[in-house]
């Protein structure tokens, strides 16, 4: 479609029009919707409130809804791909690479983060006895930051400018010679916003996790969730800021023409180690709460403990080390040489034998058990063979040499799918029907809850198993074509019909939801899975105070103990000083002032960087001379002297 | 379960067809040699896995009788625990050693030994790759080779980063700005093969392909020296 505006020509692309038509179509009709049902009180609450189960809930529902968005870029993907030489809509050429950058970048930062960090919020205090998180205010800044970042990403597509230099914006093609426009520019800042976001989120998780257990909760009798939590926070805190340092330096390049990257004295390998070191790592963010969410429903589930817990916080300590030693198994190809090389095909190979301790507890927790096949444990159990499979291509890949013919073809997207999908997308599903009583008040319809399963699980083996055969048979991966002597028609036709599966099974969890909440159903009770852990001795859904009096733990799942005796959980005399929840509208103003900033540098428009960078310095100033808190600390101490 | 059970078999039954698993070199025989050694060892580890799933699945569901049991409490058990790391190590030894020595073998090092050696210049640009002999031939959809003769490939590209990769010839080598990677392969059968590049490189990366085609030694000299 082509147009005049302002006397300029504009040419827009029929998925961007189709894009608009629907937004603007859309929004009155939801507007509309919300008004009737009288939604905005809610809205209103959770927006402002600096609570942790409600901001949980908000990267959840942000997470999910970013989660269609990448998984419609994943069936148009699939679409231009059903058959060789086919031309689907507009989906070819550049086209195509900005749908596979944005699926892959909204997946990893958009979806799979927020997910973990969203249940993070929501569970880890409960099951350690917080009331909050330490620092709940920080905790608020950080949910808008990842929404802004979010939306600053999500909205280039609607100026027909969406990145497309892959998730891993390999340079030179990242560079201002190669990709020029506005489109990379929305990579850097939507991810530079949201990373700094979860670099808060995890701060607040270290400093909840050792400062706010509740008495006698010793680090060794925490449950496996929190630890991964923990695990994972200091991997953040270590690899989010190389990645802001990376995106620094190129945006240095792309706007001011520094040569970092490219040139006499800079070189595009930097760009790879310095993504990887943070890469790598980050593949492991998004599985260690996975796995701690397993272990506890794993445990739950077959009504017995974890087995093998020391070995289980060992190996996720392990895994988080090793996790930083291996990044250049991703470039096996580059050239650095067979020591290098056979280096980091090693310590690749080393992360197997934690990984493997942790299965085989997976595995042991359940024997002798009594296993009830409810829809969390169904999603655990889908996990262990899945992930499985996942991580044995993983070792494959890890044989360096063998990699060089695996690397960047379907073989390796097939991997890393299982990997990702099958730990971390399974593992929220889990732990989103697992808590939803612990959020809302209301369990997920179980019947309902089996159709997803079954449906995803089916689905995703169709779409990914075959793709290992098309990388074997010589598919590279982010190619928007191939031809019928290629020979993996077959592959990638049953691919696509395991992608419309998956997508059809999303259905399911609208469906459950808004059954969920249709007829005005009673909340459930404080434990309706007979749960071991802390969180199922508070109400469903979490008040915002939920330890009234702490709790006094003297062992590992001490509340199912508790039951089994009979008798209640003993509690402390006096309550603890606990973080201060306040209503705020100041992260929402530090997001609009930052959405200003980051468009002002992506357009290189001088005016707007200034107001907006201005005006974030500004809330930074404010801030400083302003504490909500102190009222309140004097008020807890003189209660305690009474 | 099912389709799973019929895919592996697929995946078997086509083993021998798929290209990478279809080596016409030593390189990528070597390479291909890992790949069925790391699956080897690797299906072992998913049986042993596949078999305690279904074996505890299908014997500690819930059921009518047992539904208010509680499992005795057990803390972990230390000889499983060292055998279930043990072991792993074992089996990873043995694919680390040949992966140390095969790496080794298909990289590049120092100078060929080989006097008699074919060398190619490779140029990757977007959206296409040049093949520049000794006697300055210079080609761009067909790379030329002889039969039994060791061929240096000097790779390098004028913009972004491309990778080189003929599946049958040898696993791929990225292709960079002002740098120099290269490639060592002996092609040992005739005929022609694909090529493309394998490191995503903008908007017609898909396009950038070529055929590698394996000639006897004298009718590749005739071709090398027709205009
Ligand atoms: C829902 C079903 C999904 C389908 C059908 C799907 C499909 C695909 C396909 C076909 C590609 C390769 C595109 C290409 O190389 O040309 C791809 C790339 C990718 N996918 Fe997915 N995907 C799905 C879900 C996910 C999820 C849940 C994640 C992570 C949380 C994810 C992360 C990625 C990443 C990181 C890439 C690489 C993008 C790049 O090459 O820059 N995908 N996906
Ligand atoms: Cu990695
Ligand atoms: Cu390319």
């Amino acid at each position: 479609m082509e147009f005049y505006l302002f006397g300029e020509l504009i040419v827009l692309p029929t998925d961007v029009v189709a894009a608009w038509v629907s937004v603007i179509l859309g929004t009155p009709i939801v507007l509309y919707w919300l008004t009737k049902k009288r939604h905005w009180p809610v809205i209103w609450d959770y927006a402002t409130s600096t609570n942790h189960r409600k901001i949980g809930t908000l990267y959840i529902i942000f997470a999910i809804l970013f989660f269609f968005r990448a998984g419609i870029d994943a069936l148009f993907i699939r679409l231009q791909l059903v058959t060789p030489e086919n031309q689907f809509w507009v989906f070819q050429g550049d086209k195509y690479n900005e749908i596979f950058t944005t699926h892959g970048t909204m997946m990893i930062f958009f979806v799979a983060m927020p997910l973990l960090i969203g249940l993070m919020n929501v569970a880890v205090p409960l099951q350690i006895g917080a009331n909050d998180l330490a620092f709940p205010f920080l905790n608020a800044i950080g949910f808008y930051l990842f929404l802004t970042g979010g939306m600053i990403f999500f909205a280039a597509f609607f100026f027909n400018a969406a990145p497309n230099a892959g998730w891993t914006a390999y340079a030179p093609l990242s560079t201002y010679e190669f990709t020029g426009g506005p489109n990379n520019n929305y990579y850097i800042f939507g991810l530079q916003i949201s990373g700094l976001g979860t670099i808060f989120a995890a701060i607040n998780m270290i400093v909840t996790i050792l400062r706010l257990r509740a008495p006698g909760l010793k680090l060794t009798r925490m449950p496996l969730f929190p630890w991964a939590s923990l695990i994972t926070s200091f991997l953040i805190l270590v690899a989010f800021p190389v990645l802001a340092i990376a995106l620094l330096l190129l945006q240095f390049d792309r706007l001011y023409g520094a040569t970092f990257f490219v040139g006499e004295l800079g070189h595009p390998v930097y760009w790879q180690h310095l993504f990887w070191i943070f890469g790598h790592p980050e593949v492991y963010i998004l599985a260690l709460p996975a796995f701690g969410i397993f272990s506890d429903i794993i445990s739950a589930f077959s009504r017995k403990n974890v087995f093998g817990y020391t070995s289980m916080v060992i190996a996720l300590a392990l895994i988080g080390m090793l996790g930083f030693m291996v990044w250049a198994h991703h470039m096996f190809t580059v050239g650095l040489g067979p020591f290098a090389n056979t280096f980091f095909a090693i310590t690749t190979m080393m992360i197997a034998v934690p990984t493997g301790v942790k299965v085989f507890n997976w595995l042991f927790t359940m024997r002798r058990g009594v296993i009830r096949i409810k829809t969390p444990m169904l999603f655990a159990l889908g996990f262990i063979p899945t992930f499985v499979m996942g991580g044995v291509t993983g070792v494959m890949l890890a044989s360096a040499a063998a990699d060089m013919q695996y690397h960047d073809t379907y073989f390796v997207v097939a991997h890393f799918h299982y990997v990702i999908i099958g730990s971390t997308v399974l593992g929220a599903f889990a732990g989103l029907y697992y808590w939803y009583p612990k959020m809302t008040g209301k369990m997920l319809d179980e019947k309902l809850g089996k159709w997803h399963f079954w449906l995803f699980l089916i689905g995703f083996h169709l779409t990914f198993f075959p793709q290992h055969l098309a990388g074997l048979n010589g598919m590279p991966r982010r190619v928007y074509d191939y031809t019928w002597e290629d020979g993996v028609f077959v592959y990638n036709f049953i691919s696509t019909i395991g992608a419309f599966m998956m997508g059809a099974s999303m259905l399911f969890v609208i469906w459950n939801v808004y059954k969920t909440h249709r007829p005005k159903k009673e909340n459930v009770g404080a434990d309706p899975w007979d749960g071991r852990t802390l969180e199922w001795y508070v109400p469903s859904p979490a008040p915002e105070h939920p330890f009234e009096k702490m709790p006094i733990i003297d062992r590992r799942d001490a509340l199912w103990w508790a039951k089994q005796e009979g008798k209640p959980l003993p509690v402390a005399e006096h309550h603890r000083a606990s973080p201060v929840s306040i209503r705020t509208v100041q992260p929402f103003v530090l997001s609009v002032a930052l959405t200003i900033m980051s468009f002002g540098f992506i357009y290189g428009w001088l005016w707007m960087q200034i107001i907006g960078g201005a005006a974030s310095l500004g809330f930074f100033v404010l801030r400083a001379f302003n504490d909500e808190r102190t009222a309140v600390y004097r008020k807890e101490e003189q209660d305690n002297e009474q | 379960m099912k389709i799973l059970v019929l895919l592996s078999f697929l995946f078997i039954l086509s083993g021998c067809n798929l290209r990478v698993l279809d080596p016409k070199t030593q390189t990528a025989s070597d390479q291909a040699f890992l790949i069925y050694l790391s699956f080897g060892i690797m299906m072992f580890v998913v049986l042993v896995v596949a078999l305690l799933f279904i074996a505890f699945t299908v014997k500690y569901r819930e059921t009518e009788k047992n539904r208010h049991d509680v499992p005795k409490h057990e803390e972990g058990n230390r000889t499983l625990e060292i055998i279930w790391t043990v072991l792993p190590i074992i089996l990873l030894i043995g694919l680390a050693v040949p992966t140390v020595m095969i790496t080794y073998d298909v990289s590049y090092i120092g100078a060929s030994s080989d006097d008699n050696a074919v060398h190619v210049n490779v140029t990757g640009e977007q959206f296409r790759w040049t093949f520049e002999y000794e006697n300055g031939k210079e080609t761009h959809k067909k790379l030329v080779l002889p039969e039994d003769r060791e061929v240096i490939f000097h790779l390098t590209s004028k913009d972004v980063i491309h990778s080189f990769w003929v599946p049958k010839l040898a696993g791929k080598i990225d292709v960079l700005p002002g740098e120099e990677n290269r490639l060592k392969v002996t092609p040992e059968e005739t005929g022609t093969y694909q090529g493309k590049c394998a490191e995503y490189c903008g908007t017609l990366h898909a396009d950038m392909r070529f055929e590698a085609e394996v000639m006897e030694q004298e009718e590749f000299q005739a071709w090398l020296n027709e205009e």
